[in-house]
């Protein structure tokens, strides 16, 4: 009898943490951005010193074809990430007011960056002239012709928006941290596998 | 409850949730720069000619411009792959791609774990012990075949190595740890 009411507070406590938590798809789709963005940002600062291309020199061809290839496909991640936590919402984590709200805005100006980040680096790509093959199978059209000028404008809000989203991901990540030290329930929420 | 005994989604030994954490967040940190090493060997290996002879540098202006580079900088960005490849002995980028394609999958484990142990599963310090005890023999064996290279990947890879080295000795033996006081205040 004990066992059975054990195995039940036990089931309880599960769908409990359940209703608390985000969808597994939530989870799974927040981790795959966390080691694009990261990855993105470890493999340009190496690719940006190799050998200007040219017909002899070809170390930045796959690189960068795989650098653009992540950050767009970043963006279909971005948007799947918002669709399922606008259709599961996870009760809030009970913590101080101003926590909340402070956690709300990083995740608003978060999504901005990441956003802002990627169409900014696909312009700067479509104004360079040179193409992008979407992981090396469909031929994407250039939104824009060939200028010099747009390149360098968009290269750098590139460049801008990239350093301000490694800032607001290091608030981010400061959040989580000093939650799990605490491990006061929040960061359990992202972890649901 | 005691705070010593591991609870699925609940309260259990506060070690596992600050293991975990760190596990998570350097995870991605790795996953990234195993991610982008692999890369990097591939990239030398593929777009090097056979011959390992390199041609001057092509510095056209426009170039320059866009870039923001001096033209002793364009010529740097070649010098610094032809110091990569001549320093390097012809078993190292098989082996450092290999090394790096473990550490990649390795690193993405140490998250998986490091979710699990914040989670309180029961199977999640013996699986910390696994992932972050792999993790410090690859970074040994990176470790090992830098110190056989020139000293030129030396001066690249050994001091970075030895940091991960050290990181993850002490992420394995915090889980260990951990792992039998959990078992002693349980028993």
């Amino acid at each position: 009898m004990r066992h059975e009411s054990e195995a039940v507070a036990a089931n309880d406590s599960e769908t409990e943490h359940a209703k608390a938590g985000y969808s597994r798809t939530a989870v799974i789709v927040h981790w795959l951005i966390a080691v694009s963005i990261f990855f993105l940002f470890a493999s340009s600062w190496w690719m940006l010193a190799l050998p200007l291309p040219s017909d002899v020199f070809t170390y930045r061809e796959f690189p960068f074809q795989l650098h653009k290839n992540v950050g767009i496909t970043l963006v279909v991640l971005l948007a799947i990430l918002l669709y399922v936590r606008a259709r599961h919402r996870p009760a809030p984590p009970g913590v101080r007011p101003w926590m909340q709200r402070l956690a709300v805005v990083d995740h608003v100006v978060l999504y901005g960056l990441i956003l802002a980040a990627c169409v900014s680096g696909y312009m700067s790509s479509s104004y360079s002239g040179w193409g992008t093959t979407l992981w090396w199978i469909v031929e994407l059209p250039n939104w824009g012709y060939e200028n010099e000028e747009l390149n360098v404008l968009f290269s750098d809000i590139h460049l801008w928006t990239c350093w301000a989203l490694l800032a607001v991901a290091a608030v981010h990540i400061s959040g989580a941290v000093y939650h799990a030290f605490r491990d006061d329930g929040v960061v359990r929420r992202m972890l649901r596998i | 409850m005691s705070s010593a005994t591991p609870q699925p989604g609940g309260a259990g030994p506060a070690w596992q949730s600050w293991l975990g954490i760190v596990a998570i967040v350097l995870g991605v940190l790795l996953a990234a720069t195993h991610g982008t090493e692999w890369m990097k060997q591939r990239v030398l290996i593929n777009a090097t000619p056979a011959d390992g002879h390199l041609p001057a540098a092509e510095c056209p202006e426009d170039e320059l411009i866009e870039e923001g580079l001096s033209v002793a900088e364009c010529e740097q960005l070649v010098s610094n792959v032809r110091s990569q490849v001549v320093s390097a002995p012809p078993w190292f980028p098989g082996l450092q791609s290999m090394l790096a394609a473990v550490g990649t999958v390795l690193a993405i484990l140490s998250i998986g774990v490091g979710a699990g142990l914040i989670e309180r599963r029961g199977w999640a310090p013996g699986a910390a012990i696994g992932v972050f005890g792999a993790l410090t023999l690859v970074d040994a064996a990176s470790f090992v075949a830098a110190v056989n290279t020139g000293p030129i990947l030396r001066d690249v890879y050994l001091w970075n190595v030895l940091l991960w080295f050290f990181v993850h000795l002490m992420m394995t033996l915090g889980a260990a740890a951990g792992r039998a006081s959990t078992a002693a205040a349980a028993s």
